[in-house]
C-alpha cells in the first residue's frame, strides 16, 4: 500500500484526550485502507425525478420501491441517490476528493438536464476503512476484558463489534485478523482508532 | 386483456399492418375491423411467443448504458455476442435492449385490447 497523505490533522470532537496523529504510529506499519465514503449534497432546487430518469444515463427510478433516482457514474466509480427535494447522497468513493468530484459530476448532470442545481452543503457523513493485522484474534478474551465496548455474539454475527468512544468509531474485529472501521467523519479518526486498538489486538493474538 | 403493441413493429406486424392498410384503402374492410385485427394480433403473438418458442439465447457484452423508468428497462450493450443454442455466435457493435414487465398494468394501455376476442 502506498503512503497515505492525511489532509491535515483533523480536530476530534469534544476536546478528546487522544493526541493527534498522522498515519501509522504503531509498530505494525499497517495503515487502514479507505473502502467507502458517504457524502450528502443539497442541490437547492426541486427536481422532477421522472425527467431525470428518462434523460440521464445509468439511472433507475422505481417510485413503487424507492422514492429516489439511483444513478451511477464510472469515474469516480460511485452511486448517487437523488431525491425530489434536491438532496443527494453519494456513496462508494474511496477518497474525500473522489467523493467531492463525483458529487460535482452528478450536480453537473442534473444541471445539464435543465435544473437550476447548485452545489451546497457538501458534507462527508461516513468513512469506512479496513485492514488486516495478519494474525488471528481471540475474540472471547477481548470481549471479556473490554465488556463495556464489545459485543460478541457468534450466533448472530461472526465478528466482534467494538464501539470505541474516543474517537467515536465502530470496529468489526474478525477472528481472521481482518478489521473494519466505520463511523468516521474524517479519515484521521479511522487511523486513530486503529492505532488505539492495535495494541489490544496484539494482547489477544491467538497463540 | 390488454397487451403491448410492441410487436406491431416486427416484420410480421408490419406486414399485417401494410395488408390491413391496403384492404382499408381498397374499401374491403373498415378501419375499426383493422384495429380489432391488430389488437387480436397483439394478444396472439404474446401468447405464441410465450407458449410456442422454446429457443434460448445468451447475450454477453459490455453494458454501456442502462435505464429503468416506468417499468421498462433499457440497456445499450457494446460489442454484444449472441449465442443461440450452441450455434456460431453472432456479434454486433452495439445493440439496444428494451424489456417490459410481462404483466401490463390495466391503466397503461386502455385502448390496446378493448373489445378484442379471446385467443
Amino acid at each position: 500500500m502506498s503512503a497515505i497523505t492525511a489532509p491535515g490533522t483533523s480536530a476530534l470532537p469534544g476536546g478528546t484526550p487522544i493526541q493527534p496523529t498522522e498515519g501509522p504510529t504503531n509498530s505494525s506499519g499497517i495503515v487502514p485502507t479507505l473502502q467507502n465514503i458517504v457524502a450528502t449534497v443539497n442541490l437547492d432546487t426541486k427536481l422532477d425525478l421522472k425527467t431525470i430518469a428518462l434523460h440521464a444515463r445509468n439511472a433507475e427510478y422505481n417510485p413503487k420501491r424507492f422514492a429516489a433516482v439511483i444513478m451511477r457514474i464510472r469515474d469516480p466509480k460511485t452511486t448517487a441517490l437523488i431525491f425530489a427535494s434536491g438532496k443527494m447522497v453519494v456513496t462508494g468513493a474511496k477518497s474525500e476528493e473522489a467523493s467531492k468530484l463525483a458529487a460535482r459530476k452528478y450536480a453537473r448532470i442534473i444541471q445539464k438536464l435543465g435544473f437550476a442545481a447548485k452545489f451546497t452543503d457538501f458534507k462527508i457523513q461516513n468513512i469506512v476503512g479496513s485492514c488486516d493485522v495478519k494474525f488471528p484474534i481471540r475474540l472471547e478474551g477481548l470481549t471479556y476484558a473490554h465488556g463495556a465496548f464489545s459485543s460478541y455474539e457468534p450466533e448472530l454475527f461472526p465478528g466482534l463489534i467494538y464501539r470505541m468512544t474516543v474517537p467515536k468509531i465502530v470496529l468489526l474485529i474478525f477472528v481472521s485478523g481482518k478489521i473494519v472501521l466505520t463511523g468516521a467523519k474524517v479519515r484521521q479518526e479511522i487511523y486513530d482508532a486503529f492505532d488505539k486498538i492495535y495494541p489490544v489486538l496484539l494482547e489477544y493474538r491467538k497463540p | 386483456m390488454a397487451q403491448y403493441e410492441l410487436y406491431r413493429r416486427s416484420s410480421l406486424g408490419m406486414a399485417l399492418t401494410d395488408t390491413l392498410d391496403e384492404l382499408i384503402s381498397d374499401s374491403h374492410i373498415d378501419p375499426q375491423l383493422a384495429m380489432k385485427v391488430l389488437s387480436q394480433f397483439d394478444n396472439s403473438i404474446a401468447e405464441a411467443l410465450h407458449s410456442k418458442v422454446k429457443a434460448k439465447a445468451n447475450i454477453k457484452g459490455h453494458l454501456h448504458v442502462y435505464r429503468f423508468c416506468d417499468d421498462v428497462w433499457t440497456f445499450i450493450v457494446e460489442n454484444p455476442q449472441f449465442r443461440f443454442d450452441g450455434n456460431e455466435p453472432v456479434t454486433a457493435d452495439k445493440i439496444k435492449v428494451v424489456a417490459c414487465t410481462a404483466k401490463v398494468a390495466a391503466t397503461n394501455q386502455p385502448a390496446a385490447g378493448g373489445g378484442a376476442g379471446n385467443a
